[in-house]
């Protein structure tokens, strides 16, 4: 039972950690707040959704799309909530962005409609049997992105021009525009492409659930935030394991008490640790 | 600075502006104003104005959506009628999200214009038990087309509820779907987190005492949980031989997927409330098998139940389900007994003569009331999901 659970755990955390990737590039790595993150991803989910039903159920393409159409979006929201106040304390930019998750699930809800719909899952339910626990493909197929994104951003961020210049904007913005980085621009790109992990993420996690719904941002958005910081904010391969720990501990906290302590378990679990690590769990020194 | 904060304020008008043009949408549907030019009522005398609160956006937003148009419907065909007494009847609605703090806002806009005379309430029993000190305190009827909840009417003399009480219900589950039905001795109830479940799994909980059918393990959880496999997991360690979720249709068809992915071959049973097409929708090939119970069906051989889901359907694309078929029969009783209040239409006369009505048979069945303003339900029927559709198992009989 509790290796079952477990397994129900790092499932759940695979998902955590998905969402979670893309938040701590634009707010670890980036420096930027936000809190549409969320919608961005329920937006990801409803183009998974299009993809399917107009384009047919091939995979890649939802990704592509959900990655594209979301990476779309964040240039608008850089526009609008934080290009302008570039210089301004970051608490403006922050309410833009709330108000901005709330203008996209209403978007979305007079566009799609407000009810439930469902998500094909291209896997099926095949699964293969480790040591008596079924571990479904969809589950490994997660897992792999989850790594394969964490190892591309690590190396995207430490070795190429661009992911060099985003991390410095996030140290110091006037340094970095005395050395010739276009901070705005810089800035820019990278809410783009956390931006765009994030309808990645929302393609695979209508493909987990089955079923999408344009108010599904609100928590899912507060959970990314979670695991990012949980994770030490300013390293995606910590939000990642900030996202596994969480989904793990919330499974466990079930089986433990009830499913109704799900989020009181990830909460707790996140405001013992900053009591503790402030900086969270993976950050070496703090910034 | 200053360009800042006024692009800041210009945002959020224009934010309010979108939050407040949804609300307006139901308002300029209402059918009474458009459809006033085609139809004979038009003696310039006052209307006759209904407020209908209901969740038009939020997570129940397509029951919302559906009793709207249930409602309209009504309306439309009362007032092609010559309406009330030669008094038109004019909608105002109001989006509740099926939230009981906007249920209780929207009863204070409500009972605080007087020209509205009654209220269609919230079919969910949370909003309407939120908004009744309200609607009690301004003498205001609330006529809730399904709210279950037996504490509900018992807020005040002018809460009406028209389609039976959980108490019904949990017993029509215990005792003929789990017990006579399904044969089931060990059942895990999974039953969601709000005023409505939690009562529900009281109920049923108590009469599956009494007739012996064992409940192994009961979980709870919270609207909008979209993750079940550990609820599961642990559920299936006490090793059920029937699998009884209550909830709403969005949750249940995420509750069955996961079921069966996890290769568990498992009775389930689902409450009447997640009886609705979307259900199929939702879950596909996995919610066949799954059982359930419903008080009401779109019965083709009823010529007057399928004109109205034909209307209905041409109108929301969707087929009506049994709230959205109550809120049409709320309508035509509160039509009715306005109608016998002769000259003098006022609030307390409305709720006098509600209660007082006699003889109204509605879509979903008769309707009188009983002391404490509620309907006993007892045209419980057991249905299956087969081939994707849904399927009458028992007739209403089945109850010995």
């Amino acid at each position: 039972m509790i290796l079952e659970q477990l397994m129900n755990g790092l499932g759940q955390g695979a998902i955590y950690a998905l969402m979670s990737i893309g938040y701590a590039l634009i707010f670890g790595v980036v420096g930027l707040v936000t809190f549409v993150h969320g919608d961005v991803i329920m937006l990801g989910a409803f183009t998974a959704y299009y993809s399917f039903v107009l384009l047919g159920g091939n995979l890649l393409l939802a990704i592509l799309l959900g990655f594209a159409v979301s990476g779309a979006m964040g240039f608008f929201i850089h526009r609008i909530c934080y290009n302008r106040f570039f210089n301004s304390p970051r608490q403006i930019s922050l309410i833009c962005t709330i108000g901005m998750g709330m203008f996209l699930r209403n978007l979305v809800q007079v566009v799609a409609g407000t009810e439930s719909k469902p998500i094909p899952n291209l896997f099926g339910s095949g699964s293969v049997t480790l040591a008596g626990l079924r571990i479904t493909y969809m589950q490994l197929f997660i897992f792999a992105v989850v790594m394969a994104l964490v190892l591309v951003l690590t190396i995207f961020l430490n070795k190429t021009r661009v992911g060099m210049s985003l991390k410095s904007v996030s140290m110091d913005k006037t340094a970095s525009a005395l050395v010739g980085i276009d901070t705005k621009r810089t800035t820019t790109v990278g809410n783009m492409i956390g931006c765009g992990l994030a309808g990645v993420a929302g393609v695979l996690l209508a493909m987990y659930y089955g079923t999408i719904t344009p108010m599904m941002g609100g928590n899912i958005g507060m959970k990314a935030f979670c695991c990012a910081v949980l994770g030490g904010a300013s390293s995606v391969g910590g939000a990642a394991v900030g996202g596994l720990l969480i989904g793990v501990c919330e499974n466990l906290g079930i089986m433990v008490f009830s499913a109704g302590m799900r989020d009181t378990v990830s909460f707790l679990l996140l405001i013992l640790i900053l009591l503790v690590k402030p900086e969270g769990l993976f950050t070496r020194r703090s910034r | 600075m200053k360009r800042f904060l006024a692009l800041i304020l210009t945002l959020s008008m224009v934010l309010l502006c979108v939050a407040g043009c949804s609300n307006q949408s139901g308002g300029n549907d209402d059918p009474a104003g458009s459809q006033g030019s085609e139809t004979p009522v038009t003696e310039n005398k006052d209307p006759i104005r209904i407020g209908l609160s209901t969740p038009i956006t939020g997570s129940q937003a397509e029951n919302g959506v559906g009793t709207q148009a249930a409602v309209e419907i009504a309306v439309e065909e009362i007032n092609a009628a010559g309406g009330i007494n030669g008094r038109p009847v004019e909608l105002v609605i109001q989006d509740s999200k099926s939230d009981p703090t906007q249920a209780a806002q929207i009863a204070t806009m409500f009972t605080e214009d007087e020209t509205i005379l009654a209220e269609i309430g919230d079919f969910a029993s949370g909003a309407c038990m939120a908004a009744a000190p309200i609607y009690e305190e301004a003498g205001m009827v609330q006529l809730s087309p399904t709210a279950s909840n037996p504490d509900y009417t018992l807020l005040g003399e002018y809460m009406f509820s028209i389609f039976g009480k959980t108490t019904d219900e949990g017993k029509f589950i215990a005792d003929y779907l789990l017990k006579k039905y399904l044969k089931a001795e060990n059942v895990a109830v999974i039953y969601v987190n709000s005023d409505w479940g939690v009562e529900a799994y009281d109920i049923l909980s108590g009469y599956c005492e009494e007739n012996g059918v064992n409940i192994v393990a009961s979980e709870t959880f919270f609207e909008g949980e979209k993750d079940f496999n550990a609820i599961l997991t642990k559920v299936r360690q006490t090793n059920p031989d029937t699998v009884m979720l209550m909830m709403s249709y969005d949750s249940g068809a995420v509750a069955i997927k996961q079921i069966r992915q996890m290769d568990w071959d498992v009775q389930v049973a689902i409450s009447g409330l997640a009886y609705s097409e979307q259900l199929i929708t939702l879950a596909g090939e996995d919610c066949e098998g799954v059982y359930s119970e419903i008080g009401f069906v779109i019965d083709d051989s009823n010529p007057e139940i399928m004109e109205f889901a034909t209307e209905f359907e041409s109108r929301t694309g969707f087929a009506p389900n049994m709230m959205m078929t109550c809120a049409y029969d709320a309508m035509n009783m509160l039509a009715k007994a306005i109608e016998n209040c002769g000259d003098n239409v006022t609030r307390a006369a409305i709720r006098d003569q509600l209660f007082e009505l006699e003889g109204f048979e509605g879509l979903t069945g008769p309707k009188v009331f009983n002391e404490d303003r509620t309907i006993t339900q007892r045209n419980f029927k057991i249905v299956t999901i087969e081939n994707g559709a849904w399927k009458t198992l028992t007739d209403s009989d089945y109850i010995d």
